[in-house]
């Protein structure tokens, strides 16, 4: 991801056009304590760690009571260290942490917090933000973070090559038959026959439909088929539950694409489907939005939506993925004034000004107001907006790794055709639980 | 730390200095490295073998003793960890059983080929060598992209010599090892043809000369003199090599992330995944101590082997 700083102009017309929203909220995040001095632990380090370290000056430069003072490191370290940092007093005033270890650290008691008093006082609205992305650092009913930052699995299509099989290019397809329609119709092997036709050969295939593949990223698909038919990872007891009828089914959708339907290319991976969807081989393209810079750098002629409802009809859904702000637990004694100040960096970093500058390094917006920014009104990326606020985290358990290996291995084997749908949910969440057993005894 | 010293008993001709009955030098000369020892060897083994004795998480309030409960899982069919740390493994062993023969035949290959006064040796041990200052990550993502299933330089190789079809590489099982061993090879086989070609350059060549005029050829020299000449060198370089191969880590992480259903994944990765995915420390830490005996073991046992041979060669 290399992207160019966001332009200062665009900013400041943004800022403007984003004054009804700000200028409520400025009164609230006040702070009139004594001069403090915090710690701010991150894991940007990439090309969006200038971008953070530009808003971090100017948090600086704004509140010249609190002085910020960030460390870049992996979030892999972070993971590490958290745990010693906190049981030994040490920890950073504020931490970023992801979605798939947050709720793991707030059960094991390294992440204090967040009181509705204490969000109502430093101007934290929750319902400013996307509902489940916020509910994404909630843990039995209390928040512990706010988010600053999002990426989300989205669906990339070829609007020419949609064309050229006779597909509107502006309508891609939301629902499961049409998006099965659409796959036959741009499955289309050299002789020029579609899926649909006598004597299609799916051995020769000239284009596909759709690009399917058996890493984590591909598995994500499978997950978001799975919410979308009304399935869940877990079930209220927080055990895996991803081999219920419902995530069957789902799941055998996709599958059946590839071994019956013939309309996503079989043994495939990462690599090969982006390069074929560069290439103009594949009508549909779903995966992280992440890809969004790429193609737009090779001046593709391509869309981006939602990813359709595959699985079924329950609900919009896909896989997301976020950091939130999070105010570790500190050692008996800790400067309340300190705490104050961290909840007013955190409302600050969070405002819908901040959020738009930070969408410069790739994320997609943390909450309505940005996302209807005039910037975005005809950049690709705004097909995905009307219903960013069904993008689903893993998160909401502790043990999201025990849950997510055994699902990606689960995936893997299905996608492959090395066991039957069934059978490979059935292995992953027998294998899920074992381990999720065993975490239990850490939390007793 | 004081010592006692036994004043000398040889008498030599010149009556050496008296020498202070105690002295510290040779201690102050340790210490350094004594410190770092304990500080980043000693206590960290005993720290570890701590948490794998004890349910152990640094945020939890109590870290009770659970004694022999991970060991015992690792030793019990049907617990994740007896199913997964034997199968990794195994997966390990077999890696090293492919690779560390591959690696020194070839690598000894090529170190008789360059030590020959041919025109660009220089060049040659170069391009031989060059590899191995690569990261893993960019060795891995190099070797992943060659045998991709679809859009791999050697399918697409197949595909325009012998128009074959294409081999799912990355994706079936027994056949994902091609490309990490493969690329293992290419990457660290640089190493050992320069000690190799160190050695070779130590033969005296008056062996050589002899043998030639008592009319030995060519094979019976190499047999007779290069290899036995080399044992040493052999000996560190099968040891070096396995150990190295036993800490298998990122070229499966990066090719082919451990998959097909966890048939590349190394027992070091699972280890890391036991620890730093789930959360369970004391576990992993388990399961580390049982890998690390393995370990102790096979060395012990190929070095009582291949010291025999130096010896009797």
């Amino acid at each position: 991801m290399s992207r160019s700083p966001f332009p200062a102009r665009k900013t400041l017309l943004a800022l403007l056009a984003l004054g009804t929203a700000a200028a409520p909220l400025a009164s609230a995040q006040t702070y009139s304590g004594p001069r403090v001095q915090l710690t701010f632990l991150h894991g940007f380090t990439g090309p969006d760690r200038p971008v953070m370290e530009s808003l971090i000056k100017k948090f600086n430069e704004t509140y010249p009571n609190i002085q910020v003072r960030a460390t870049a490191q992996p979030w892999g370290t972070t993971w590490q260290q958290l745990p010693s940092l906190v049981a030994s007093g040490r920890a950073p005033d504020v931490v970023v942490i992801n979605e798939d270890q947050i709720t793991n650290f707030v059960a094991r008691g390294a992440v204090s917090p967040l009181t509705a008093a204490e969000l109502k006082t430093a101007g934290i609205d929750k319902a400013r933000f996307f509902g489940p992305l916020f509910q994404t650092a909630d843990y039995q009913g209390q928040s512990y973070g706010v988010p600053i930052s999002s990426v989300a699995y989205v669906m990339f299509y070829n609007k020419d090559l949609m064309k050229k099989v006779g597909l509107d290019p502006n309508k891609p397809p939301r629902t499961r038959a049409e998006f099965l329609t659409a796959a036959q119709k741009c499955t289309v092997d050299k002789s020029g026959k579609n899926a649909t036709q006598a004597g299609f050969d799916a051995k020769n295939l000239d284009t596909w439909g759709v690009s399917l593949y058996n890493n984590w990223v591909g598995a994500r698909a499978a997950y978001a088929a799975i919410l979308q038919n009304g399935g869940a990872m877990v079930d209220k007891n927080q055990n895996a539950a991803f081999n219920s009828p419902q995530a069957v089914s789902a799941v055998q959708f996709l599958v059946d694409l590839v071994q019956k339907q013939k309309v996503a290319r079989p043994n495939s991976t990462e690599e090969a489907e982006l390069a074929a969807f560069s290439q103009g081989k594949v009508c549909m393209f779903p995966s992280g939005q992440w890809y969004l810079d790429r193609f737009e750098q090779q001046k593709m002629n391509f869309g981006v939506t939602f990813m359709p409802r595959v699985g079924g009809t329950a609900r919009d859904a896909a896989w997301g993925g976020s950091s939130h702000l999070t105010l570790p637990k500190q050692r008996a004694g800790y400067d309340a004034n300190k705490r104050r100040a961290a909840l007013v960096f955190m409302s600050w970093l969070s405002q819908p000004a901040q959020n738009l500058t930070w969408t410069a390094t790739g994320s997609l917006p943390t909450q309505r107001a940005v996302a209807n920014n005039t910037k975005f009104a005809s950049a690709p990326i705004n097909g995905v907006f009307d219903r960013l606020n069904s993008v689903y985290a893993t998160s909401g358990y502790p043990w999201v790794g025990q849950v997510m290996a055994p699902f990606d291995q689960a995936w893997e084997a299905a996608y492959l055709g090395k066991k039957p749908v069934q059978k490979a949910l059935n292995d992953g969440v027998s294998e899920a639980n074992k381990q999720i057993a065993q975490a239990r005894k850490n939390f007793q | 730390m004081t010592v006692t010293q036994a004043p000398p008993t040889t008498s030599t001709a010149r009556a050496p200095a008296p020498r202070p009955r105690v002295s510290l030098e040779p201690y102050l000369y340790l210490l350094p490295h004594a410190v770092l020892f304990f500080l980043f060897t000693v206590y960290p083994i005993g720290y570890g073998l701590y948490i794998s004795l004890h349910r152990w998480d640094l945020l939890s309030g109590t870290q009770p003793f659970v004694g022999g409960e991970f060991y015992r899982n690792i030793f019990t069919p049907g617990t994740p960890q007896a199913d997964f740390f034997w199968k990794t493994l195994w997966n390990t062993t077999f890696f090293t059983i492919v690779s560390v023969p591959l690696l020194v035949a070839a690598a000894l290959g090529l170190a008789l080929l360059l030590h020959r006064p041919i025109v660009g040796r220089t060049f040659f041990r170069a391009v031989f060598f060059m590899p191995g200052i690569l990261t893993v990550s960019v060795m891995g993502i190099l070797w992943r992209w060659m045998f991709d299933n679809q859009i791999g330089l050697v399918n697409a190789a197949r595909d325009a010599l012998f128009s074959a079809p294409p081999i799912p590489w990355l994706s079936t099982e027994g056949l994902a090892w091609v490309p990490i061993v493969v690329g293992t090879i290419w990457w660290t086989l640089g190493f050992n043809m320069t000690l190799y070609l160190a050695a070779l350059g130590n033969v005296p060549l008056s062996l050589y000369e002899a043998a030639s005029l008592d009319g030995a050829t060519p094979w019976q020299s190499f047999r007779f003199i290069t290899v036995p000449m080399l044992a040493p060198v052999t000996l560190f370089v099968i040891v070096t090599t396995a150990l190295a191969s036993f800490q298998l880590f990122g070229q499966s992480l990066v090719i082919t992330n451990g998959g097909p259903s966890r048939s590349t994944q190394s027992v070091i990765q699972y280890i890391t995944e036991e620890g730093f995915t789930n959360a369970q420390y004391s576990s992993a830490a388990a399961m580390g101590f049982v890998f690390g005996l393995f370990m102790l073991i096979f060395t012990a046992a190929q070095f009582r082997m291949m010291a025999r041979d130096v010896k009797e060669g």
